[in-house]
């Protein structure tokens, strides 16, 4: 019994950790949206009027995200869309780097502005390998809840 | 798919919020204001009274730059931005390039003069130093 409060315990840090990440990462965005919009034209995928577009929308699309994770409330939609748009990211981030464009993801602020490429990839590698795991843990808890 | 949704819609308040607030501070239809773009050409005209910063990195400056040009760029912003305010004046135009068309380091380093220098009358080159070069031949 013990066993289990403990990996559940765990499974709630990565929970919140993650949480964190995305709020932090949305707040920055969202305190200066110009700036996000510039690093989305950076990446010379979309129109500049979508990318103002998605820089007023997806800091707060983060924060809530972020915060279904920590009050579990929404929370496989939460995952979903976080999952989502990382994935988008590191396929946005490998094209960008292939097509030899110099980016700036301003993912993290100015924290991440000196992050090399592989440096970048990994820690988003690892935060899409603890978004899975945590949305099939969840997929999972509620088939056998709907089971029961 | 329906919490989604939920939380898709839900961000789309503040966003939109965000939006409002912002409508004079940003330009919809492109990067710069074309207020705040210059021509080579035009450039040129301002002669002496003009001051021509190079946004790209170090290593570039040092291959080739616009004579008299003072490298500013964002990797040694605090460092290049004082010995730059040493050759600026009041009365003198700041024209800020960096390698091409799509780069996107002369806008950066144009924002942070208006906004953090508090500095008026800067101005980004149309085209970089490829468009530079170009009419040099």
């Amino acid at each position: 019994m013990a066993q289990i409060e403990k990996v559940k315990f765990v499974w709630r840090i990565v929970d919140l950790v993650l949480a964190g990440i995305f709020i932090y990462a949305g707040a920055i965005k969202a305190f200066d949206p110009i700036r996000f919009a510039s690093d989305i034209d950076n990446y010379k995928i979309l129109q500049w009027t979508i990318a103002t577009g998605l820089a007023f929308y997806l800091p707060w699309l983060e924060i809530l995200c972020g915060v279904a994770l920590i009050v579990r409330r929404l929370y496989l939609g939460g995952l979903s869309i976080l999952t989502a748009l990382i994935s988008i990211f590191i396929i946005a981030t490998i094209a960008a780097k292939v097509r030899g464009l110099d980016i700036t993801c301003g993912c993290f602020g100015h924290a991440s502005q000196n992050w090399s490429f592989p440096a970048h990839l990994a820690v988003d590698l690892a935060i899409l390998a603890a978004l899975l795991a945590l949305y099939f843990k969840a997929a999972s808890g509620n088939r056998l809840e709907n089971a029961v | 798919m329906r919490q989604a949704l939920i939380l898709a819609a839900l961000a789309l308040l503040p966003g939109i919020g965000q939006a409002i607030y912002f409508r004079d501070k940003v330009s919809w239809q492109s990067p710069i204001p074309a207020s705040e773009m210059v021509t080579v050409a035009q450039a040129r005209t301002w002669d002496g009274n003009a001051i021509w910063v190079d946004a790209r990195p170090d290593a570039e400056f040092e291959r080739d730059h616009v004579p008299d040009a003072v490298p500013l760029n964002e990797d040694r912003w605090n460092e290049l931005l004082p010995q730059f305010l040493v050759t600026w004046s009041p009365e003198k135009r700041v024209v800020v390039y960096c390698s091409s068309q799509s780069c996107n380091a002369s806008r950066e380093v144009a924002r942070r003069l208006r906004g953090e220098a508090q500095l008026k009358d800067v101005f980004v080159l149309q085209g970089g130093w490829e468009e530079w070069l170009k009419s040099r031949k």
